[in-house]
Protein backbone atom coordinates (compact mmCIF):
# COMPACT_ATOMS: atom_id res chain seq x y z
CA UNK A 1 0.00 0.00 0.00
CA UNK A 2 1.27 3.61 -0.71
CA UNK A 3 1.17 6.54 1.58
CA UNK A 4 -1.52 8.24 -0.08
CA UNK A 5 -3.23 5.00 -0.17
CA UNK A 6 -2.47 5.16 3.67
CA UNK A 7 -3.42 8.76 4.30
CA UNK A 8 -6.41 7.89 2.27
CA UNK A 9 -7.64 5.13 4.41
CA UNK A 10 -6.64 7.27 7.46
CA UNK A 11 -8.87 10.37 6.52
CA UNK A 12 -12.04 7.70 5.78
CA UNK A 13 -11.17 6.05 8.84
CA UNK A 14 -11.42 9.83 11.12
CA UNK A 15 -14.65 10.32 9.10
CA UNK A 16 -16.25 7.33 10.20
CA UNK A 17 -15.60 8.36 13.91
CA UNK A 18 -16.82 11.40 13.23
CA UNK A 19 -20.45 10.26 12.39
CA UNK A 20 -20.52 7.66 15.34
CA UNK A 21 -19.20 10.92 17.54
CA UNK A 22 -21.94 13.17 15.71
CA UNK A 23 -24.64 10.39 15.58
CA UNK A 24 -24.00 9.58 19.26
CA UNK A 25 -24.25 13.63 19.68
CA UNK A 26 -27.60 13.86 18.08
CA UNK A 27 -29.10 10.66 20.27
CA UNK A 28 -27.94 12.17 23.35
CA UNK A 29 -29.98 15.76 22.30
CA UNK A 30 -33.04 13.40 21.62
CA UNK A 31 -32.80 11.57 25.23
CA UNK A 32 -32.65 14.96 26.93
CA UNK A 33 -35.17 16.69 24.70
CA UNK A 34 -36.99 13.51 25.39
CA UNK A 35 -36.79 14.07 28.81
CA UNK A 36 -37.71 17.09 28.87
CA UNK A 37 -41.20 16.42 27.46
CA UNK A 38 -41.50 13.49 29.84
CA UNK A 39 -40.66 15.70 32.68
CA UNK A 40 -43.48 18.73 31.12
CA UNK A 41 -45.91 16.40 30.65
CA UNK A 42 -45.45 14.57 34.58
CA UNK A 43 -45.79 17.89 35.97
CA UNK A 44 -48.97 18.30 33.70
CA UNK A 45 -50.50 15.47 35.15
CA UNK A 46 -49.15 15.85 38.82
CA UNK A 47 -50.59 19.47 38.22
CA UNK A 48 -54.37 17.95 36.97
CA UNK A 49 -54.68 15.39 39.43
CA UNK A 50 -53.82 18.19 42.35
CA UNK A 51 -56.45 20.49 40.86
CA UNK A 52 -59.37 17.75 40.53
CA UNK A 53 -58.38 16.56 43.93
CA UNK A 54 -58.59 20.68 45.04
CA UNK A 55 -62.34 20.53 43.42
CA UNK A 56 -63.14 17.61 45.42
CA UNK A 57 -62.32 19.01 48.43
CA UNK A 58 -63.95 22.08 48.24
CA UNK A 59 -66.74 20.37 46.91
CA UNK A 60 -66.42 17.58 50.23
CA UNK A 61 -66.33 20.93 52.50
CA UNK A 62 -69.26 22.96 51.36
CA UNK A 63 -71.26 19.65 51.62
CA UNK A 64 -70.15 19.10 54.99
CA UNK A 65 -70.64 22.92 55.91
CA UNK A 66 -74.18 22.69 54.23
CA UNK A 67 -74.89 19.51 56.35
CA UNK A 68 -73.87 21.11 59.66
CA UNK A 69 -75.65 24.38 58.28
CA UNK A 70 -78.80 22.13 58.29
CA UNK A 71 -78.26 21.20 61.51
CA UNK A 72 -78.03 24.41 62.86
CA UNK A 73 -81.67 24.78 61.52
CA UNK A 74 -82.88 21.73 63.15
CA UNK A 75 -81.40 23.06 66.43
CA UNK A 76 -82.64 26.56 66.12
CA UNK A 77 -85.69 25.35 65.65
CA UNK A 78 -86.19 23.51 68.18
CA UNK A 79 -85.27 26.51 71.17
CA UNK A 80 -87.71 28.08 69.49
CA UNK A 81 -90.30 25.42 69.98
CA UNK A 82 -88.45 25.50 73.57
CA UNK A 83 -89.31 29.11 73.72
CA UNK A 84 -92.79 29.04 72.87
CA UNK A 85 -93.60 26.48 75.42
CA UNK A 86 -91.68 28.04 78.00
CA UNK A 87 -93.89 31.21 77.15
CA UNK A 88 -96.96 29.66 76.84
CA UNK A 89 -95.99 27.87 80.68
CA UNK A 90 -94.66 31.41 81.81
CA UNK A 91 -96.26 33.96 80.78
CA UNK A 92 -98.70 34.52 83.42
CA UNK A 93 -95.79 34.25 86.06
CA UNK A 94 -93.95 36.97 84.09
CA UNK A 95 -97.08 39.36 83.42
CA UNK A 96 -97.75 39.57 87.60
CA UNK A 97 -94.27 40.01 87.85
CA UNK A 98 -93.69 42.53 85.87
CA UNK A 99 -97.18 44.34 86.93
CA UNK A 100 -95.63 43.95 90.43
CA UNK A 101 -92.45 45.45 89.73
CA UNK A 102 -93.78 48.42 87.96
CA UNK A 103 -96.65 49.23 91.14
CA UNK A 104 -94.28 48.55 93.82
CA UNK A 105 -90.90 49.83 92.73
CA UNK B 1 3.29 -0.98 7.26
CA UNK B 2 -0.46 -2.54 6.92
CA UNK B 3 -0.66 -4.00 9.78
CA UNK B 4 0.04 -0.66 12.02
CA UNK B 5 -2.39 1.40 9.51
CA UNK B 6 -5.46 -1.39 10.82
CA UNK B 7 -4.22 -0.84 14.22
CA UNK B 8 -4.60 3.26 14.13
CA UNK B 9 -7.86 2.90 12.15
CA UNK B 10 -9.21 0.47 14.58
CA UNK B 11 -7.90 3.34 17.45
CA UNK B 12 -9.26 5.75 16.23
CA UNK B 13 -12.85 3.88 15.82
CA UNK B 14 -12.75 2.68 19.00
CA UNK B 15 -11.74 6.29 20.32
CA UNK B 16 -14.88 7.57 18.70
CA UNK B 17 -17.14 4.65 20.09
CA UNK B 18 -15.65 5.68 23.37
CA UNK B 19 -16.42 9.09 22.97
CA UNK B 20 -19.99 8.34 21.78
CA UNK B 21 -21.01 5.95 24.71
CA UNK B 22 -19.85 8.67 27.63
CA UNK B 23 -21.88 10.78 25.80
CA UNK B 24 -25.01 8.78 25.70
CA UNK B 25 -24.41 7.83 29.27
CA UNK B 26 -23.77 11.60 30.29
CA UNK B 27 -27.11 12.55 28.39
CA UNK B 28 -29.03 9.90 30.05
CA UNK B 29 -27.63 10.69 33.68
CA UNK B 30 -29.17 14.58 32.93
CA UNK B 31 -31.91 12.83 31.72
CA UNK B 32 -32.37 10.79 34.70
CA UNK B 33 -32.08 14.11 36.86
CA UNK B 34 -34.31 15.92 34.58
CA UNK B 35 -36.95 13.38 35.46
CA UNK B 36 -36.16 13.64 39.24
CA UNK B 37 -36.10 16.91 39.51
CA UNK B 38 -39.41 17.81 37.36
CA UNK B 39 -40.91 14.52 39.64
CA UNK B 40 -39.94 17.24 42.92
CA UNK B 41 -41.28 19.97 41.47
CA UNK B 42 -44.81 18.52 40.58
CA UNK B 43 -44.86 17.09 43.83
CA UNK B 44 -44.24 20.40 45.85
CA UNK B 45 -46.46 22.53 43.41
CA UNK B 46 -49.24 19.42 43.97
CA UNK B 47 -48.58 19.53 47.77
CA UNK B 48 -48.99 23.23 47.19
CA UNK B 49 -51.86 22.96 45.54
CA UNK B 50 -53.51 20.60 48.20
CA UNK B 51 -52.57 22.94 50.92
CA UNK B 52 -54.45 25.92 49.49
CA UNK B 53 -57.30 23.82 48.80
CA UNK B 54 -57.70 23.22 52.44
CA UNK B 55 -57.15 26.69 53.74
CA UNK B 56 -59.90 27.33 50.59
CA UNK B 57 -62.11 24.52 52.17
CA UNK B 58 -62.15 25.82 55.49
CA UNK B 59 -62.32 29.18 54.64
CA UNK B 60 -66.01 27.84 52.15
CA UNK B 61 -66.99 25.61 55.23
CA UNK B 62 -66.46 29.25 57.84
CA UNK B 63 -68.48 31.47 55.73
CA UNK B 64 -71.15 28.94 55.12
CA UNK B 65 -71.24 28.10 58.87
CA UNK B 66 -71.06 31.92 60.51
CA UNK B 67 -73.33 33.03 58.01
CA UNK B 68 -75.55 30.42 59.02
CA UNK B 69 -75.31 30.62 62.79
CA UNK B 70 -75.61 34.84 62.61
CA UNK B 71 -78.77 34.25 60.85
CA UNK B 72 -80.42 31.87 63.44
CA UNK B 73 -78.75 33.96 66.24
CA UNK B 74 -81.03 36.82 65.12
CA UNK B 75 -84.34 34.03 64.81
CA UNK B 76 -83.49 33.23 68.48
CA UNK B 77 -83.35 36.55 69.62
CA UNK B 78 -86.99 38.42 67.16
CA UNK B 79 -88.47 35.10 69.04
CA UNK B 80 -87.74 36.43 72.24
CA UNK B 81 -88.31 40.01 71.65
CA UNK B 82 -91.55 38.99 70.35
CA UNK B 83 -91.89 37.10 73.35
CA UNK B 84 -90.91 39.81 75.40
CA UNK B 85 -92.82 42.68 73.61
CA UNK B 86 -96.25 40.40 73.98
CA UNK B 87 -95.52 40.10 77.72
CA UNK B 88 -95.26 43.79 78.17
CA UNK B 89 -97.90 44.52 76.04
CA UNK B 90 -100.33 42.07 78.63
CA UNK B 91 -98.62 43.97 81.48
CA UNK B 92 -99.65 47.55 79.76
CA UNK B 93 -103.43 46.24 79.00
CA UNK B 94 -103.06 45.17 82.83
CA UNK B 95 -101.92 48.08 83.95
CA UNK B 96 -103.98 50.35 82.41
CA UNK B 97 -107.17 48.61 83.65
CA UNK B 98 -105.88 48.81 87.19
CA UNK B 99 -108.91 50.76 88.23
CA UNK B 100 -111.04 47.55 88.36
CA UNK B 101 -108.38 46.03 90.51
CA UNK B 102 -108.64 46.00 94.69
CA UNK B 103 -105.04 47.52 94.43
CA UNK B 104 -105.95 50.62 92.54
CA UNK B 105 -106.46 53.05 95.71
CA UNK B 106 -102.86 52.04 97.32
CA UNK B 107 -101.07 52.50 94.26
CA UNK B 108 -102.58 55.67 93.07
CA UNK B 109 -101.67 56.66 96.83
CA UNK B 110 -98.16 55.52 96.29
CA UNK B 111 -97.79 56.97 93.17
CA UNK B 112 -99.31 60.44 94.53
CA UNK B 113 -96.88 60.29 97.30
CA UNK B 114 -93.68 59.75 95.31
CA UNK B 115 -94.34 62.37 92.91
CA UNK B 116 -95.04 65.18 95.60
CA UNK B 117 -92.07 63.99 97.24
CA UNK B 118 -90.13 63.96 94.49
CA UNK B 119 -91.72 67.55 93.26
CA UNK B 120 -90.43 68.38 96.59
CA UNK B 121 -92.95 71.99 96.49
CA UNK B 122 -95.00 73.36 99.16
CA UNK B 123 -98.07 73.74 97.29
CA UNK B 124 -97.66 71.15 94.68
CA UNK B 125 -100.80 70.18 91.87
CA UNK B 126 -101.13 66.47 91.75
CA UNK B 127 -102.73 65.36 88.38
CA UNK B 128 -104.01 61.87 88.19
CA UNK B 129 -105.54 60.40 85.63
CA UNK B 130 -106.48 56.58 85.39
CA UNK B 131 -108.79 54.53 82.94
CA UNK B 132 -112.56 53.71 84.30
CA UNK B 133 -111.50 55.98 87.34
CA UNK B 134 -114.67 56.95 89.57
CA UNK B 135 -114.59 59.83 91.70
CA UNK B 136 -115.03 57.71 94.55
CA UNK B 137 -111.89 55.77 94.02
CA UNK B 138 -109.98 58.75 94.17
CA UNK B 139 -111.14 59.63 97.33
CA UNK B 140 -108.21 58.79 99.12
CA UNK B 141 -105.91 60.37 97.54
CA UNK B 142 -106.69 63.72 99.62
CA UNK B 143 -105.29 62.37 102.26
CA UNK B 144 -102.40 62.03 101.38
CA UNK B 145 -101.94 65.31 99.53
CA UNK B 146 -100.07 67.84 101.50
CA UNK B 147 -101.84 70.71 102.79
CA UNK B 148 -101.72 73.43 99.95
CA UNK B 149 -102.02 70.49 97.63
CA UNK B 150 -103.92 70.43 94.58
CA UNK B 151 -105.18 67.56 92.57
CA UNK B 152 -106.48 67.87 89.06
CA UNK B 153 -108.34 64.57 87.93
CA UNK B 154 -108.30 63.73 84.13
CA UNK B 155 -111.13 62.20 82.87
CA UNK B 156 -108.60 60.43 80.25
CA UNK B 157 -105.53 58.14 80.86
CA UNK B 158 -102.23 60.55 81.31
CA UNK B 159 -100.01 59.03 78.68
CA UNK B 160 -102.52 56.57 77.48
CA UNK B 161 -102.11 53.91 79.95
CA UNK B 162 -102.70 56.25 82.89
CA UNK B 163 -100.71 57.24 86.07
CA UNK B 164 -99.93 60.82 87.85
CA UNK B 165 -97.73 63.80 87.34
CA UNK B 166 -96.66 66.25 89.99
CA UNK B 167 -95.46 69.82 89.58
CA UNK B 168 -94.66 72.64 91.54
CA UNK B 169 -97.13 75.56 91.37
CA UNK B 170 -95.28 77.39 88.55
CA UNK B 171 -94.24 74.04 86.64
CA UNK B 172 -90.90 74.57 86.52
CA UNK B 173 -90.37 71.11 88.49
CA UNK B 174 -92.26 68.19 86.88
CA UNK B 175 -92.25 64.38 87.96
CA UNK B 176 -94.04 61.87 85.90
CA UNK B 177 -95.24 58.73 87.23
CA UNK B 178 -97.20 57.45 84.92
CA UNK B 179 -97.07 53.59 84.26
CA UNK B 180 -95.42 54.66 80.87
CA UNK B 181 -93.05 56.57 82.38
CA UNK B 182 -92.06 53.85 85.18
CA UNK B 183 -91.95 51.40 82.39
CA UNK B 184 -89.49 53.01 80.82
CA UNK B 185 -87.27 53.86 83.97
CA UNK B 186 -86.99 50.66 84.90
CA UNK B 187 -86.88 48.90 81.36
CA UNK B 188 -83.44 47.12 82.19
CA UNK B 189 -85.16 45.92 85.73
CA UNK B 190 -88.27 44.83 83.76
CA UNK B 191 -86.65 42.69 81.16
CA UNK B 192 -84.14 41.14 82.77
CA UNK B 193 -87.32 40.02 84.61
CA UNK B 194 -89.15 38.69 82.33
CA UNK B 195 -86.39 36.97 80.51
CA UNK B 196 -85.64 35.01 83.82
CA UNK B 197 -88.92 34.31 84.30
CA UNK B 198 -89.66 33.03 80.77
CA UNK B 199 -86.23 31.67 79.64
CA UNK B 200 -84.62 31.53 83.07
CA UNK B 201 -81.80 33.53 82.07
Amino acid sequence: MSGIDAVKKIVETEAQARRIVDEASARAQHIISEAREQAERMRQEATTRAQQRREEILREAKEKADAEARQSDVETEQILDTYRKLSEERKAAAVSKAVELILNA
Amino acid sequence: MSESLEKLQNRILSDAKHQAEETIKEAQTKAQQILEEARQRAQKESEEIIARANVDAEAIRRSILSSKVRVNRLRILDEKNQIVQDIIHTVEDQLSSIAKSEQFEDTAQRFVTQAVKAVDADQPVVRIGFRDVSKKNLDGISRVLPKGGKLVIDEKPIDDLGGVVATDPEGRVVFNNTFKSRLERLDNQLLTLISSTVFGE
